[in-house]
């Protein structure tokens, strides 16, 4: 069924649910109205608004329905992995696994804002010590002492060396209530010094060979003991299949994002391409349909470009976004202030990078996992932020802080000086809470402010 | 002889002397870190004040900065762009079970080496190592020894001057001290330079910190050091006696840091434990509440930021907290 493209509000998907089912829409098990979520508690809903494709539907039930394909996988008696602060290595191996299925604890850092705070993660996180000076991934915490979110996994690992304080904070008061986890070092990514042998990463980053060994050797530990879960070996063989499936994945998100933020007119809101983009991390827990839930949404934005079809004004100012929101509603705040999403970095741009095949499957592992963008020098980060916005014709930068993050307390700068000065834009930091809506008059300003910039620079 | 600069207690010094050059592990001083060109909401005022400090130092001939916090790390790129000087990023690993992981160390350890060789410096031989290993360890030795025989906050300031100048004076340890006060131990992060009157507040509230566990106190000083093993491999023995052997809350897991708390702690009667953090310090930080958990005596938490001056709400908290302990 082919309409124009809108925006609509949880409300008008009601309707347009029937219309839908009524023209014989086809949906997967997990399939349903969106409000059935909000019955859930996924209060959020109610202010967000969405894409009115049968694709974008399928996206958000896909979403919002993990915890069931967690809980069915320990019913099936299969084994799951919580793959903390690993944004797509540890996926990739456990899903090489048959009977094994990843997924990422620190997801939960949505579950305030998509139950907004219904749920107390966060004065749970409070009475163990993780205040709000911490990241809002603190709502993990809680998310564990509950249990009511995800099953408790049959294996934990966190990737810890190279990454933010807040997170390795967390996981090791998380280890210290009784939550073993398996630590596995990312050195911290330098450049090669001139006579050192060096790699070239999927990305374009460089890195000394020794630190790739180093890397190689920590997956292999990962590799062991994934196979003591399982119970049988992941031999290469099974482990390059299984990079061939993520790259499939991979592959239809980058046409998607190419597509989307390229084209003249935005075929698809920020929302929805912020959850598809986060599909790439651990495929939503199941990797198949991961697949087939981008390769629908990819159909949909093809057919729209193609009939020269949108949601947003043709002039709506192209803004590059850096860093995930906790406060899913800021993305649509920007498109309601004039703005529309050209290109983005929410931390994981090596999980869309393209493993490389022709290598044996851990040295790529292992150079993908060094090509994370937060594991390396913020100046590498902010040249591949430059690349990405020459190729998608952005005309802004927006750095989004996440509160408390250790990160963010001065990578801003450096990102923001490196962007001035080699692509000329203009730049805005902003900090988001998991519930921004009380400083949304003060975030609308400047984001209409940053607008108003870049459609003054276009006049001749 | 040039001198490197650095704060972490990971940063080998005899390594740094063995190549000809003179470590020197600071403390920043008091700064006005709102002037610090990369001070934003978030920033660890330690981080910043080291930085700061870098960036004015012109003593110093190159610096050395580490992993083990994130804002560390990050601040190397501020340094590098700032400084005027070179200067140098140690990967410390947080893993420390494994073997990748001492070889990270090591292999840095090594490429630290390569970079003292372009300052100027000159790689050392084994013997020469080792002789150097021998005249540090018999510095802290000395050190050690004075612990209980001199003021608390005298003998954390020796450990402060002993890291910054590489000497131990004995005559600060002349003269008489009598213990006094509950015993108490100091946890935490490292002080500043002008950080030590936490001491001082200490014993007027009626306590004596008889554990400086401070990164800046004798928690972070290397075990003392075996002959045979540093005659063996001195390289070696001096990363085990760094890597493999001190106790901090950035180590994944930290569960030598408890063990050697509780160890140390039960030796010396430590009748409560005071642990300092600076703001935004999530590692130290996040500590806090675990230990209350795992500890059995009382634990107090203070934040600490980079004033010169303790704040009246913080003296009076330490204050209740030792009449508690009554």
């Amino acid at each position: 069924m082919r309409d124009a493209p809108r925006q609509i509000t949880l409300e008008e998907w009601d309707a347009r649910y029937a219309e839908l089912s009524a023209a014989g829409m086809q949906e997967p098990a997990y399939g349903g109205p969106l409000r059935r979520h909000v019955g859930e508690g996924d209060l959020r809903l109610l202010k967000l608004r969405y894409d009115n494709s049968a694709a974008a539907l399928r996206l958000w039930n896909f979403l919002l329905t993990e915890e069931d394909r967690l809980h069915q996988a320990r019913a099936e008696g299969g084994k799951i992995v919580g793959a903390m602060k690993d944004l797509g290595t540890v996926p990739v191996l456990a899903y090489s696994l048959p009977g094994v299925t990843a997924f990422y604890p620190d997801g939960a850092w949505w579950i305030p804002c998509i139950m907004e705070d219904s749920t107390g993660l966060l004065p749970i996180a409070d009475s163990l010590g993780i205040d709000e000076s911490f990241c809002p991934v603190r709502a993990m915490l809680g998310a564990f002492v509950t249990g009511g979110h995800f099953p408790r996994p049959d294996l934990l690992t966190c990737s810890v060396g190279a990454t933010c304080d807040d997170f390795s904070a967390i996981a090791q008061r998380l280890d210290g209530m009784g939550y073993p986890i398996l630590w596995w070092e990312i050195p911290s990514r330098r450049h090669p010094d001139p006579d050192e042998p060096k790699v070239r990463l999927p990305g374009g980053f460089l890195a000394p060979e020794t630190q790739v060994g180093f890397v190689r050797a920590e997956l292999e530990r990962l590799r062991k003991a994934l196979e003591e879960l399982a119970g049988r070996r992941l031999t290469d063989d099974a482990l390059s299949a299984g990079i061939r499936a993520a790259n499939r994945v991979r592959r239809s998100l980058s046409q998607l994002r190419r597509l989307t933020y390229a084209a003249e007119i935005c075929p698809l809101p920020a929302l929805e391409m912020l959850v598809a983009e986060m599909l790439a991390i651990h495929f939503c827990s199941d990797r198949a349909e991961a697949r087939v839930v981008l390769d629908q949404l990819l159909r949909e934005v093809r057919e729209r470009v193609q009939a020269r079809k949108g949601l947003l004004p043709k002039a709506a100012a192209r803004v590059f976004w850096v860093n995930p929101v906790a406060d899913l509603r800021v993305m649509t705040l920007l498109e309601e202030c004039g703005g529309r999403i050209c290109g983005t970095d929410y931390l994981f741009c090596h999980a869309l990078d393209r493993i490389p095949e022709n290598l044996p499957p851990m040295e790529a592992l292992a150079r993908m996992a060094l090509a994370d963008p937060m594991v390396g020098p913020a100046a590498d980060r902010a040249k591949r932020i430059c690349r990405d916005i020459l190729a998608f014709h952005a005309e802004a930068l927006v750095i989004s802080r996440i509160p408390g993050a250790s990160h963010c307390a001065m990578e801003g700068e450096v990102i923001r000086d490196w962007v001035r000065s080699k692509v000329g834009l203009p730049v805005i930091e902003i900090e988001v809470p998991p519930l921004s809506d009380s400083y949304h008059s003060t975030l609308r300003t400047r984001l209409e402010a940053l607008v108003e910039a870049v459609k003054e620079r276009r006049k001749p | 002889m040039k001198k490197l600069v650095y704060s972490c207690p990971f940063v080998p010094a005899e390594w740094i002397a063995a190549h000809g050059l003179r470590p020197s592990r600071i403390l920043p001083g008091p700064a006005d870190i709102s002037a610090f060109a990369g001070a934003s909401a978030g920033v660890c005022p330690y981080a910043a004040a080291f930085l700061h400090a870098l960036c004015r130092d012109d003593t110093a001939d190159a610096a050395v900065l580490t992993t083990v916090c994130d804002q560390m790390r990050r601040g190397f790129e501020q340094a590098q762009r700032d400084s005027h000087r070179p200067v140098f990023l140690l990967n410390v690993p947080s893993t420390w079970q494994t073997a990748t992981a001492q070889k990270i160390y090591m292999s840095e350890i090594e490429r630290l080496g390569r970079f003292m060789v372009r300052l100027g410096g000159k790689e050392p031989s084994a013997g020469e190592l080792a002789g150097i290993m021998r005249e540090y360890d018999a510095r802290r030795s000395g050190l050690r020894h004075a612990r209980g025989r001199v003021a608390p906050r005298r003998f954390s300031e020796a450990i402060a001057h002993f890291h910054r100048e590489g000497t131990v004076d004995p005559a600060s340890f002349e003269g008489t001290y009598m213990p006094r006060g509950i015993p108490v131990a100091l946890v935490g992060g490292p002080l500043m330079s002008h950080h030590f009157s936490i001491f001082d507040v200490i014993e007027r509230g009626g306590g004596t910190v008889v554990l400086d566990a401070t990164e800046s106190g004798e928690r972070a000083m290397p075990l003392p050091m075996d002959r045979r093993s540093t005659r063996g491999d001195p390289f070696m023995t001096l990363a085990d006696s760094y890597f493999g052997k001190i106790p901090d809350a950035f180590r994944r897991p930290n569960s030598r840091l408890y063990q050697w708390l509780e160890r140390e702690t039960a030796q010396r009667g430590v009748r409560g434990i005071i642990l300092r953090y600076y703001t935004w310090c999530d590692k130290w930080h996040a500590e806090l509440q675990r230990m209350k958990e795992w500890s059995q005596v009382p634990v107090l938490g203070v934040s600490a930021g980079a004033e010169e001056a303790m704040d009246g709400h913080t003296i009076s908290r330490i204050e209740s907290f030792l009449e508690m302990l009554k």
